[in-house]
């Protein structure tokens, strides 16, 4: 099979084949072998290239996130022959609707509508789990809209600000 | 007071430190008694326990905070004592002295300790008659808006605005010039209203890039105390801490001896009884300032527990019920070095976000030197209500470098699923240069995200060749059981398995 696979913020080409314990699998033109044991759930031993590496394989609603001792990758798959979008890209083109990703209470805005943002800039600070968070914006672009003020308690999904 | 044991204590407190403290009974033949809200019905120390009172819905004001459903849930129970474990009501003088006026002996000190301490210019102007160096600046807590800034330009900028009630980072800013005083002042009372009910601040001076070191400290009634040496908690973001080690590695024999002595003079001037830690800052020139006493038992106590081979919070019941000391100071030696890090469910890459979530695996490290303080298990849905911790990842070694490598190793096989947690971001850290060199202060996790981040080299491809297979698998299973849907009999698709065996 072949995937055009986007992984933290890069659009990588793999092609894969094999089948139980063994895959030959290219990622950009750079060759694998890759043996595979899963283990428990979600959780896989692999031998790349005879290097041996313990991951952990989340499923998240747009793919995947793989887990590394000291990292942790979000992967988006789509399948190069049968065609689609990557949800990813899609996203990135429109306005970013920011919601709550818990419940908490508003402490601060820190960029009022109209505010240029850079990608990962903190939108507000929102109080949760006994901390204070900031909100991040997702992507890059002008904040078009802040749908929360100073105070206000806010539930799981919440809109919070719309970044265009 | 009259020396007796236990028979049944209550835990008033959830997650990973009411685990620690029902393990603790547990090996001494004390009963648990566990109290939870509505969030925490299947949490890991409701398990544990010998016993478990439900007390209120989710929300922490309404169950863990509540003083009178926990002395309810005391008297149901029969517990003759109650162990606060830290946050919630551990630092609430009204709660201990509740337990005292209902005969509960309540593991902590007095709660007319606890209100001296608790109230943080009153400790400081304990710390000065005990001859005690504080970090310049106020010895009265503040109100008045004009007060404040006459106060700020006495001492000097730049300084640190405090509330005068607090605690865990909240009401705290780093005030740099004059100029920003009365914003961060707005911030700091409205934070301080809100987390204590109480808007009063002080100021001390800023002292640049300092050390965070605490001093463990423990007495009895009985007039004996003394110290556990120290712990190095340096690195910490937003005044979080995230890894503590002991001993220091910035740590001369002569400042520990020093620090020790301080921190036992505060103790007997205080007439403190029980487990407490001393916060000091230290500067590059190793002088050290008291900052402020913790009259409970710390997150990071297991370090100390490790270098020193005493167990805390036995100790804690034992001074409780009236016991002497086991030890003197002489006795109290460390040996080799511990090193914790805090596992919370927050996303590294998130700066730090909350992940609350449902943990689908876990698996803890093992081997010599490790040992894993957890609240949690597979299956787990880590609330959104309370603190993030998850678990404690603790280890010992002979010396730094071996507590280094052997943390690496265990950080290499902990593995949680379903949620982000800080583990990838510690196996960053620990190779560090720097960390290992025990070259930090406390700006070094800021200092770390911003010159490592960008920079790091990600396993993209592995990550997207992991996918990519997992994806083909289930395309492989997938058609599978779609053929073996249109087939007539379990014979011919045992049959088919037959035939296709080894084609691959």
């Amino acid at each position: 099979m072949i995937f055009e696979a986007l992984v933290e913020g890069r659009t990588l080409r793999v092609e894969v084949s094999g089948r139980g314990a063994r895959y030959a699998v290219s990622v950009d033109g750079r060759r694998l072998e890759v043996g595979w044991h899963e283990t428990a759930k979600d959780l896989v031993t692999v031998r790349v290239d005879g290097q041996v590496l313990e991951l952990g394989l989340e499923r998240n609603a747009s793919g995947c996130v793989v887990v590394f001792p000291d990292d942790r990758l979000a992967v988006e798959l789509h399948d190069a022959v049968r065609g689609g979008t990557l949800q990813g890209r899609a996203a990135s083109a429109g306005p970013a609707r920011v919601k709550a990703p818990m419940p908490g209470k508003i402490v601060r805005v820190l960029t009022p509508a109209g505010t240029a943002v850079k990608a990962g800039q903190g939108l507000l600070v929102m109080e949760a789990m006994k901390m204070e968070n900031e909100i991040r914006a997702p992507r890059s672009g002008r904040v078009q809209e802040i749908a929360v003020r100073d105070g206000q308690a806010v539930e799981t999904g919440a809109l919070l600000a719309v970044v265009g | 007071m009259a020396e007796r044991s236990f028979r049944k204590v209550l835990i008033a407190n959830r997650g990973e430190i009411a685990v620690r403290v029902i393990r603790a009974c547990h090996e001494m033949g004390i009963a648990s008694v566990a109290v939870f809200s509505e969030a925490d019905r299947t949490a890991l120390h409701v398990r544990m326990a010998g016993e478990s009172h439900a007390i209120g819905p989710a929300p922490s004001r309404d169950s863990y905070l509540s003083i009178d459903r926990i002395l309810d849930a005391a008297r149901r129970s029969g517990a003759d004592a109650i162990h606060p474990g830290y946050g919630f009501l551990a630092e609430n003088a009204a709660f201990a002295r509740a337990c005292e006026q209902q005969g509960i002996a309540f593991v902590g000190p007095r709660s007319e300790t606890i209100a001296l301490m608790g109230e943080k210019t009153s400790a400081r102007r304990v710390a000065v008659e005990a001859g005690v160096p504080v970090v310049p600046g106020s010895l009265q807590p503040i109100a008045g808006a004009e007060a404040i800034r006459s106060e700020a330009r006495r001492i000097g900028f730049p300084l640190m605005l405090k509330a005068a009630a607090g605690g865990g980072g909240k009401g705290l800013r780093h005030v740099l010039r004059e100029d920003e005083l009365d914003a961060a002042l707005q911030r700091a009372r409205s934070e301080a209203k809100s987390a204590f009910g109480d808007d009063s601040v002080y100021l001390e001076k800023a002292i640049e890039r300092p050390r965070h070191i605490e001093i463990q400290v423990l007495a009895d009634a009985h007039g004996n105390a003394v110290h556990l040496f120290e712990r190095e908690c340096s690195i910490q973001r937003r005044h979080q801490k995230l890894i503590e080690e002991s001993p220091s590695p910035f740590m001369t024999d002569e400042l520990r001896e020093r620090m020790g002595s301080l921190a036992v003079a505060l103790v007997e001037r205080a007439r403190y009884v029980n487990a407490g830690t001393l916060e000091f800052l230290v500067d590059a020139e190793r002088r050290p300032y008291f900052l402020e006493m913790n009259t409970r038992l710390q997150v990071e106590h297991p370090v100390t527990e490790l270098v020193t081979g005493h167990d805390l919070v036995k100790l804690q019941l034992r001074v409780a019920a009236g016991e002497r000391l086991p030890f003197r100071q002489a006795d109290l030696v460390q040996r080799g070095h511990a090193i914790e890090c805090r596992v919370l469910a927050e996303d590294p890459d998130r700066g730090f976000l909350p992940s609350p979530g449902r943990i689908e695996a876990l698996h803890a490290p093992g081997g010599p030197g490790v040992r894993e303080d957890s609240g949690v298990y597979a299956g787990y849905d880590v609330p959104v209500h309370y603190d993030p911790l998850l678990s404690k990842l603790i280890v010992h070694g002979a010396n730094r470098g071996e507590a280094i490598a052997r943390l690496r190793r265990a950080l290499a096989e902990y593995r949680i699923l379903g949620v982000p947690t800080t583990l990838p971001f510690f196996a960053r850290v620990l190779r560090d240069p720097a960390f290992v060199a025990g070259d930090f202060d406390t700006s070094y996790v800021a200092a770390f995200v911003a010159r490592s981040d960008g920079a790091r080299e990600r396993p993209r491809a592995v990550a997207a060749a992991a996918a990519a297979i997992r994806a083909l698998r289930e395309r492989q299973a997938a058609r599978l059981a779609g053929d073996a849907s249109r087939l007539p009999t379990p014979w011919f698709d045992a049959g088919l398995r037959e035939a296709q065996r080894g084609r691959a």
